[in-house]
């Protein structure tokens, strides 16, 4: 307001310019007015809108007051831009802490070699899948931006039965993670994004428990092919201690399928406790990244040479396996390390 | 003398594409094809064309000789779904195939024809960005999709079988603005929005000035094919009812697709349960195409754009708060 009145009557004859004042002013002040207006119904909270409901039933909801304090609630824990994904940076800040939680006290994640995670540009973090639930995923992540002096962001792929979960889905993509798909991936990466990618796929989550630390088939190279598209260096993880939170004991997949469930764990604890059969148990999880396996030497058409695919693929399949393996011999609790 | 014909200049996005087609190039060199004549105020020329009348084809290829048409811009359909299928299906996709036979034979160089993203359909297993070269929603349940899609294949069948017509096809994303008034921009009319429980999809929400700005960057540079056209970027479809401080009211989803078609076949909602796929997955378009061949990119965001239709439906209101909280 003020740089208008300032500049106008040096350039208007004096008349004009105390009519154009005046109008400004009539303005400011029925500016004022609304705006005080507005404050009043919106300090009205969701304490007053539940009461006034209580008092007077439907009649008594003031619906612009009510829909401003929803807005507000909602707003104070997400963002108003999301990036192209769905990415939401409050929303992740606001969730994070849970997950610090379960990394530092619940599962107490000792995690290695987080210095081969490059700290610029592109990078596909390859790690096993286990645990039902995509908890490793996350784990992954707080480790990346805990424990990586870059601080960085790690984007997930998540398996599509994930991305079509009610709840889950929309949950995931607000925290960064991705559908994995080749196109996808390749779209972050060539943005220069840290992305983590498990290539099991759903035979690494629907692991039963007799079949724990024994790697499925690495999908059929799709990962190795996205990194030699774009030339990003491959930095193979174990994850060590996921197996056991959910013991998966059966699958009763005539149950799962009508639900739209790619299979249903039967665990322990669930169904049978009910939802305290999601808690998952306070193992002790390590993480191990190993020695980033470089790409940008082999060029971009080498993604479709079939036998170098393959054998990059077999490589950091081993790579996992060996680590998990050293884990695992030198594991004396699950419970403990 | 060359022309531009318009037809469906009594539709939302007709009557601004002729609005600013007579501003650039005169109401001389603009020709609005429609059942009903454009308004008093703006001159331009207009003969009357019914494209669901049985020889809709012969009539218009008269007319486009008569007026020696050189460029056609089709943009007559539905954005809100029709009681009257078997009328919108007479429109869009037999009308199409008299516009396209009519524009082939009158020698027409270039016709660019309105679609919508809605035509690739909402499903779970799409990709995050949906590419011009992804086959398009097959056996839709909607009848609004499939004359779409109809409409499309008639166009491409045409355009395969005379080279020497270009044909471009826009897939434009819902449009949201001033003046935009649909049956989904109406729903943000409502205090209470229903809302699908544990789904809350990315949308994309277009500014009707952004779509002007493709259909003159089409224009301008010939191009054949299909090419999407989208904002700048998505906002969750939950974040804009917030942000429009509407009420949501999550329900579980085989009860709202139950609920909608019973009150569609009741007559008190505007469009069929079906169309809620488009508020449980993502159907978002990606624009690159657009960009590398036609030069268009947005200007605004899907927030802006709602943001404006905020703005233009209450001037002193909701808007201000947001923007005040910005």
């Amino acid at each position: 307001m003020s740089p208008v009145a300032k500049v106008l009557p040096m350039r208007r004859p004096t008349s004009e310019a105390d009519a154009l004042r005046d109008r400004v002013r009539a303005l400011e002040d029925a500016l004022r007015r609304a705006e005080a207006a507005g404050r009043e119904t919106a300090r009205e909270g969701l304490p007053v809108a539940v009461a006034r409901l209580l008092q007077e039933g439907l009649a008594g909801v003031r619906w612009d007051s009510l829909a401003r304090a929803l807005s507000a609630a909602y707003f104070s824990w997400h963002s108003e831009e999301v990036d192209e994904f769905g990415f939401d940076r409050k929303f992740t800040e606001t969730v994070r802490p849970f997950f610090e939680f379960l990394y530092t006290v619940w599962w107490r994640v000792e995690a290695t070699g987080v210095e081969n995670v490059p700290a610029t540009g592109a990078g596909l973090i390859v790690a096993n899948h286990s645990g039902v639930l995509p908890y490793d995923g996350l784990m992954i992540n707080v480790a990346v931006r805990h424990e990586h002096p870059a601080r960085r962001e790690c984007r997930m792929l998540a398996l599509d039965m994930f991305a079509l979960l009610p709840f889950l889905a929309p949950w995931l993509s607000k925290s960064g993670a991705v559908r994995a798909n080749p196109e996808n991936g390749e779209r972050l990466l060539r943005s220069g994004e840290l992305v983590g990618v498990f290539p099991e796929g759903v035979k690494g989550v629907g692991k039963r428990f007799k079949d724990r630390y024994r790697l499925a088939r690495f999908g059929r190279g799709g990962f190795v092919r996205l990194a030699l598209r774009t030339g990003a260096p491959i930095v193979p993880c174990a994850v060590v201690g996921g197996e056991e939170i959910h013991p998966v004991v059966a699958k009763a997949d005539w149950l799962g399928r009508p639900l739209g469930l790619p299979y249903f764990p039967i665990t322990p604890t669930f169904p049978l406790l009910g939802p305290l059969g999601l808690v998952p148990l306070p193992t002790k999880w390590s993480l191990d990244f190993a020695d980033p396996v470089a790409t940008d030497g082999y060029g971009a058409e080498a993604a479709e040479d079939p036998i170098l695919v393959n054998r990059l693929s077999e490589q950091v399949r081993a790579t996992v396996q060996r680590m998990i393996d050293g884990r695992l011999a030198r594991r004396r609790s699950i419970w403990f390390g | 003398m060359s022309r531009l014909a318009i037809t469906g200049t009594s539709s939302l996005l007709g009557s601004r594409l002729l609005r600013r087609a007579v501003e650039a190039r005169g109401g001389d060199a603009v020709l609005a094809l429609d059942i009903a004549a454009p308004p008093a105020t703006l001159d331009v020329r207009h003969r009357e064309l019914d494209l669901t009348e049985p020889a809709a084809d012969e009539r218009l290829l008269k007319i486009l000789k008569e007026e020696s048409v050189t460029t056609l811009v089709h943009a007559a359909f539905f954005t809100t779904p029709r009681r009257d299928r078997s009328h919108s299906h007479e429109l869009e996709s037999i009308g199409t195939l008299a516009v396209m036979a009519a524009a082939a034979a009158a020698g027409v160089e270039h016709v660019v024809m309105r679609s919508f993203t809605a035509v690739y359909g909402a499903r779970g297993q799409n990709p995050s960005f949906l590419t011009e070269d992804r086959p398009l929603e097959a056996g839709a349940r909607l009848a609004w999709v499939r004359d779409k899609l109809e409409a499309e294949q008639h166009a491409s069948a045409f355009a395969r079988r005379y080279p020497d017509l270009v044909v471009t096809i826009l897939r434009v994303a819902p449009l949201f603005g001033p003046g935009v008034r649909t049956f989904y921009t109406r729903l943000f009319d409502k205090r209470v929005v229903p809302t699908l429980l544990g789904f809350d999809p990315l949308v994309q929400l277009l500014h009707p000035d952004d779509a002007l700005d493709a259909f003159e960057a089409a224009l301008a540079r010939p191009r054949a094919g299909a090419f999407n056209v989208v904002p700048r970027a998505s906002i969750p479809l939950v974040a804009a009812l917030h942000l429009a401080e509407k009420v949501p009211v999550p329900i579980p989803h085989p009860i709202a697709y139950a609920a909608s078609d019973a009150l569609w076949a009741a007559g008190l909602v505007e469009a069929p349960g079906a169309f809620l796929d488009y508020a449980r997955y993502p159907c978002v378009a990606d624009g690159e195409k657009a960009r590398r061949e036609l030069g268009f990119t947005a200007r605004y965001s899907s927030r802006d754009a709602l943001l404006a239709y905020l703005r233009y439906r209450h001037p002193e209101g909701v808007a201000a708060v947001a923007e005040a909280r910005a």
